[in-house]
Order: C-alpha cells, then structure tokens, then sequence
C-alpha cells in the first residue's frame, strides 16, 4: 500500500533534519497529521515565519531579526574587544559568564579539512572586514579545543596578525573544582605542558 | 552471550569522525595490528561521554573494540604512550596524512611498519621540525608499504641512476631517459640526484626538496584517482584571503 502522495512529500521533506531515517520521519508524519494537527499547523507556520525574519546579522555573523542583532547593537560593550566563537550555542554559554564585556563574531562552524569545510563555508573573508573595521583591537579566539578547532583559531591568527591585530586565545587546563586525581591525562598532559609561571 | 571478535587495548590513532544518528560517532581508526578500522563509539556526542573528549586526531590511543562486520561497536578507549600536541602548521600536515591514508589504505589490511611510522611522523611535526621534509618521508614511506613501486635507484632499463643526468618520472614505470609521450601531468621531469637523495633520505639539497614535492604530487595523483585533496583545497583557498 501507498501513502498519498503529499503524506509522502511530508516524510521525505522531514528527512531533512540531522539524524532521521525513513522510519522516524514516517513517525513523526504520523504523529503530526494522526494526534497533533494544530500542533502541526504551529510547526509549519513557525518555519515559514522563521524563513522569512531570520537572516545573519551583518556584523557578528550570528542568527538575527534584524540587520543588525541585539547584541551588537547593545551601546554598553566594549568594541575594542572582539571574540570568535564557532557556534551560536558558545556564545551563549560564554555571555553566562557574565565577564566577556565586548563584542563576538560567530563563525558558524570550523574548518574541517577532511570533510572538505573551506574558509569560504565559515565566513572567513566576514570576520576579516569585521574585524578590520579600526575600532577593533584584540581578537579572542574562543574555538573549541578540538584539532578542528584549534587548525581554525591557527589560521584565523595568522591572517589577524599578519594585518596588525592583537591576537589572544581562550586558556585550557584543569576544570573549576578539578582535582588532579581525577582529571583525564590527556588534559593534565596539555595543564603541564602550557604551565605558567606563577607572579 | 559472549563477545565475538573481541580486540583489547589495542594501539590506534584516530583518522576522523562522523556523526552518526543522534548522538554517535563513526571512527575511522588506524590500527597497529588491524589497519583502518570503522567503529560506532555510542553515545559519543552526549556531553558527558567519557569517549568524547579522546576521540581526536593525532594522540596514540587503546582502543577495545568488537563486531564481525565492517563497522565495529567501539567499547572502550584509553589514552596511549605520551601525549602529542600538533599545532598550527603541523595540524595541517596531520590533516593531510589523515586524508591521505583514509583514501589510500584499504579497510583492515594491516601495516605496522606504517603505523609506527606515521608515528614518528606525528611526534616529528609536533616538535616543530622541517615540515616538509616530514611529509615527504611519510609519502614515500606510505607508498612503499602500501606495495607501490617508486623505483629510484634503477631506471626503467634498469640502468643505475646517474646524478647529473635529467630524467622523465611516470608513475608505474620508474625513471626513463627518453621523452615519453605523455600528458604533463603524469610525469616529471627531475634531475637523478633528486632520486639518490630520495633514496638515501637525504633532503637537504633545496633542489631535490622542490622536485622530489612534483615527483610526489604526481605519484599521488596518479593512486588517487580524479578527486582532489581536501587538505589542498583548504590550503589554496586560504592563501587566497
């Protein structure tokens, strides 16, 4: 037996999404069109809004209403501080701390050399112009501490400084609360490794 | 029941991952006593995974692993023998040789000789020696172990090569002193002191630094196939910012 076709234009449209299969998309069908109609309509009225509202702010690169998000629009931060961060979830987390008082740039990715993940696809050539822009001093490079992330925050350095920015990145090391016993080796060996001397 | 095809502690360096269902990972590991093995780390992407923060390239790992099928369930991993730190340059040059070995090395055909190699290579670029040279050796190193013949010490005569004579290099059939007639980019054309040097190891001479890169470059070309190299690309497209 057939399901009608637009049932599944339904499954095949959801299929989209990172992790569902044919049989999880034919659910989640089911689910929306059998138990929850309206909300179904929601969905569809949210992704349709979400579409058309939502682009990339011009200046940080982050998801935004507006030309220009929030954030950077905010008179109250320090423009001469400008933090790179891979994902709109970092930024996040790094505006919990409640310490970083100046402005970000969200690269929306990594490179990623070996699944062919190019400057191009992380708005390299963006950040540049961002962070040229005169007003800019430092550059906080806040990437991930994965080699992706680390071959990211290497080239980005490299293009930064050679234009005469000041280049710094986030420390690593023992965890808040850490104790030695119970750390994994492979970040006491890095702790070790980039020591500081102690003023 | 009991685990069938069960392999402990076994010495391994992560080539790559991808994500796999919710929150899983694909490993392509390159094993010592195994080769290039596929294995599911489950659950790998949740935020507390104890694997999560080992799955990454260029550190020597223990690997427990099990499955009959190409793709095996990782169970467990450990940290290996000293901790490597590649940075900059040299984590590109680890990109490369990861995607090199990821195209060229059959699934679970075993090299050990490679893998200690690709070893030595690792610790090498992260104590920030000569990179290039470093890449050189490995490509040659890898070819050689892999059974492709890069003859460099006989031409396809099998005539002693001379130092100062300019020969023509095609891939499979070795060094020649005629013209071939074939399109340039399958053949180089070096002189016999870059081949010597080659075979002795020997990259000091800037000369055969440059050719024996062309020689490479086109020897690799040629086993790859049409698809061009990730790593490559990246580079090109980065010098053009």
């Amino acid at each position: 037996m057939r399901n009608p076709p637009a049932l599944e234009q339904l499954v095949e449209s959801l299929r989209c999404l990172p992790g569902v299969g044919p049989k999880s998309a034919l659910r989640m069908a089911y689910h929306l069109l059998q138990r929850d109609r309206s909300g179904a309509n929601g969905l569809a009225q949210a992704l349709h809004n979400a579409l058309q509202v939502v682009t990339h702010c011009s200046l940080c690169n982050t998801f935004s209403e507006d030309i220009v998000c929030p954030l950077c629009a905010a008179d109250n931060r320090d423009p001469t501080l400008l933090c790179v961060v891979e994902m709109p979830t970092d930024l996040m987390m790094l505006e919990q701390t409640r310490v970083f008082q100046g402005r970000y740039f969200v690269l929306m990715g990594k490179l990623s050399p070996l699944d062919g993940i190019g400057p191009k696809e992380i708005h390299l050539e963006k950040l540049l112009k961002r962070a040229q822009d005169g007003v800019v001093e430092e550059v906080v490079l806040a990437t991930n501490y994965t080699v992706e992330g680390e071959a990211t925050a290497h080239y980005i350095s490299e293009l930064l400084r050679s234009r005469g920015l000041k280049v710094s990145r986030i420390a690593r090391g023992l965890p808040m609360g850490g104790e030695i016993e119970h750390v994994d080796s492979g970040t006491l060996a890095q702790a070790l490794m980039e020591r500081r001397s102690v003023r | 029941m009991a685990v069938l095809h069960k392999q402990d502690n076994q010495p391994v360096y992560v080539l790559h991952t991808y994500p796999f269902k919710e929150t899983s990972l694909v490993v392509e590991l390159f094993s010592r006593d195994f080769g290039r093995v596929a294995a599911v780390a489950k659950g790998a992407r949740r935020p507390r995974s104890a694997m999560r923060g080992m799955l990454q390239s260029f550190q020597p790992l223990l690997a427990t692993w099990s499955g009959k099928a190409e793709l095996k369930t990782l169970h467990s991993l450990e940290w290996g023998s000293g901790l490597l730190l590649l940075q900059g340059d040299a984590l590109m040059c680890g990109f490369y040789m990861n995607e090199l070995l990821l195209r060229l090395l059959p699934r679970e055909d075993s090299h050990d000789a490679l893998f200690a190699y690709y070893g030595d290579t690792l610790r090498t670029l992260s104590q920030n020696a000569e990179h290039a040279t470093s890449l050189r050796r490995f490509e040659l190193r890898m070819l050689q172990e892999m059974g492709y013949a890069v003859p460099l010490l006989n031409d396809e005569r099998d005539q002693p090569i001379e130092a100062e004579r300019i020969y023509e290099y095609v891939a499979e059939r070795g060094a020649s002193t005629g013209v071939t007639p074939l399109p340039a980019a399958n053949r180089v054309q070096l002189r016999g002191k870059t081949l010597l040097d080659m075979a002795r190891d020997d990259y000091a001479d800037s000369q055969t630094q440059q050719q024996s890169k062309q020689l490479m470059r086109m020897l690799l070309a040629h086993y790859l196939g049409d698809k061009p190299l990730h790593t490559r690309q990246l580079l090109i497209d980065l010098q053009g910012l």
